[in-house]
């Protein structure tokens, strides 16, 4: 588990102080694939480099499986930096070095033996699907294939996290989807946990199990995807996940409902249902639903036309129906 | 071609003076680049924002570079003929050149080497760090090899201009072109002696320079995407 404690990073600027972070208290709990979401700017990055003490956070600590990284000693961060993989968004490879030369660096910095570094590397490119690329250059590869590569490098020394610093921002995507496709791969069969900063929402839908968002410097909200997903409680994150529906709730008119879809239930006909079985009019001011993680989520905001008894009828329905919703204003 | 060119080609002179001019000028470069190269490191590495920030260590070696930078050759040759008595015992010959030569040249050559290794992208040495990398294993696994084709370039670069100094060092009878040009051209009025001289300086630095490009280029593992990039600048 990564655990961040009141985390604050500070930058000196010439008219006085940057607060890129501020007080963020954060747990990656060990398998999860964490998002960490915000606007350009939020913090994410800085966020992301103080995990790996790339840049070193000015208050708080990094808990690395309880151990302080902030505290630790040049050799021992060292060695903690190598069970924390990173890949960026520009790749990073090392240009004068094959895709199988590149992924076996991080052995030659910890004097892994050849042979062994060898069959490592084989292992690893033929695991993100680029065995046939091995002895390219990273100029002849294109930006999907160079970000497989820049996965296996961080994959080879069987890192238990995985931190991707706006990873997919880069590509085009079908490109983006097979890297996250691949990414889910790499939690499920090797157990990694995976942080992903992004600003990009469908990445967190794709593959997070947990998101938190990043707001001027401060964490707005964190917590596990569905839940962040139905009941966004912060301005931002409400901005950044269900950004039409503010826009709708704007309106004047009768009793407005969210009516929220948690995995499975938007299948059914609830608001034909409605319609039909209780004879509301439900006027739909908005409706998005999306697959996140397999299950069906979606949020849909129906005002109510209907007289107080009749509204009440709705509400009742809609609870016989397993379907949450809340009040709207 | 006068008397003095026709025997200088008979009895070998010439020939032996271009030896000599290859010879001291491949053995002063490299010598250059054994004190240039670990100085042009530790500018890069111990500046401000570098792998290991060291800003007195920086600003005093920055110092002593650009002290020597700026005095011109001639005159820092007059006045390092006791270094040049200490260090071989002579102050004079080929062997108190080559001592000349290697002080002038190392602090061009640690510039060079610096702005080569600035040249490397900043994420890949953070990548490196990010696996756990320590400073010296980022310069020898990272910043050299990478910095490679250009440190090749500025090699060339490095190796011309020792060339040209070579010429005003055989003053001090080190021997080379430069000292027959001087010595059998010039004092003797035979301007075909000087030309020749001239002709041959042009010979070595065309094989230098165009060796040192196709060696850089051939090591180069960037190119294939470079000259991609500029077919489609020529497409447009």
């Amino acid at each position: 588990m990564i655990e961040l404690k009141n985390l604050t990073k500070i930058y000196p600027s010439k008219t006085g102080e940057t607060v890129a972070l501020e007080d963020v208290d954060l747990s990656i709990p060990d398998g999860s694939i964490y998002g960490v979401i915000g606007l350009s700017g939020a913090g994410k990055s800085t966020l992301v480099r103080c995990i790996d003490l790339l840049e070193k956070p000015t208050r708080g600590q990094v808990l690395l499986d309880g151990e302080d990284m902030t505290a630790a000693k040049k050799k021992r961060l060292s060695e903690l930096r190598r069970s924390i993989g990173m890949i960026f968004q520009n790749f990073n490879l090392l240009e004068q070095r094959t895709a199988a030369a590149n992924v076996r660096f991080p052995l030659e910095l910890n004097k892994t033996p050849r042979g062994e570094a060898k069959q490592r590397a084989e292992e690893l490119l033929s695991l993100v699907g680029l065995s046939e690329k091995a002895e390219a250059y990273p100029s002849q590869l294109s930006g999907g294939q160079k970000q497989r590569v820049a996965i296996a490098r961080a994959l080879a020394t069987r890192p238990k996290y995985l931190l991707c610093d706006e990873a997919t921002s880069a590509l085009d995507p079908t490109t983006t989807e097979s890297i996250l496709q691949l990414l889910k791969k790499i939690n499920r069969e090797l157990g990694v946990a995976i942080v992903v900063i992004t600003h990009e929402m469908k990445v967190v839908e794709r593959i997070c199990t947990h998101v938190a968002v990043l707001d001027r410097s401060r964490i707005a909200e964190a917590g596990r995807v569905e839940d962040v997903f139905s009941f966004p409680q912060s301005e931002i994150a409400k901005q950044l996940i269900i950004p039409n529906l503010i826009r709708s709730l704007a309106g004047s008119g009768g009793s407005k409902l969210r009516l929220v879809f948690r995995g499975g239930g938007s299948g059914e006909p609830v608001i034909s249902g409605l319609a039909i079985e209780c004879g509301i009019p439900a006027n739909i001011l908005f409706a998005d639903t999306r697959r996140i993680d397999g299950k069906t989520f979606g949020h849909m905001v129906i005002e109510l036309t209907g007289d107080q008894k009749q509204n009440a009828a709705a509400r009742e329905y809609l609870a016989a129906h397993d379907v949450i919703f809340k009040e709207e204003l | 071609m006068s008397d003095v060119l026709i025997s200088l080609f008979r009895d070998n002179t010439m020939w032996l003076g271009i030896w000599q001019t290859v010879y001291l000028t491949v053995l002063s470069t490299a010598l250059a680049y054994a004190i240039g190269l670990p100085l042009g490191v530790l500018l890069c590495t111990t500046g401000r924002g570098g792998l290991a920030p060291v800003p007195w260590l920086n600003k005093l070696l920055g110092a002593i570079v650009n002290i020597f930078r700026s005095i011109p050759f001639l005159i820092l040759m007059v006045a390092f003929l006791p270094v040049a008595k200490a260090i071989v015992g002579k102050s004079y010959g080929p062997a108190a050149m080559v001592v000349m030569l290697v002080i002038a040249a190392a602090p061009y050559v640690a510039r060079m080497v610096e702005s080569s290794l600035k040249e490397v992208d900043a994420g890949v040495v953070e990548a490196a760090k990010s696996m756990g990398a320590n400073p010296f294993q980022i310069v020898w696994k990272v910043y050299l090899p990478e910095a490679k084709p250009s440190l090749l370039v500025g090699a060339v670069i490095g190796m011309v201009t020792v060339l040209g100094y070579s010429a005003m060092a055989s003053t001090i009878n080190g021997g080379g072109l430069g000292q027959i040009a001087i010595f059998y051209g010039y004092n003797n009025f035979k301007d075909d002696v000087i030309w020749m001289c001239v002709f041959f300086t042009v010979i070595i630095v065309q094989v230098i320079q165009e060796g040192g490009m196709f060696l850089a280029a051939r090591t180069d593992k960037r190119l294939r995407a470079k000259a991609g990039r500029a077919k489609k600048c020529g497409r447009k």
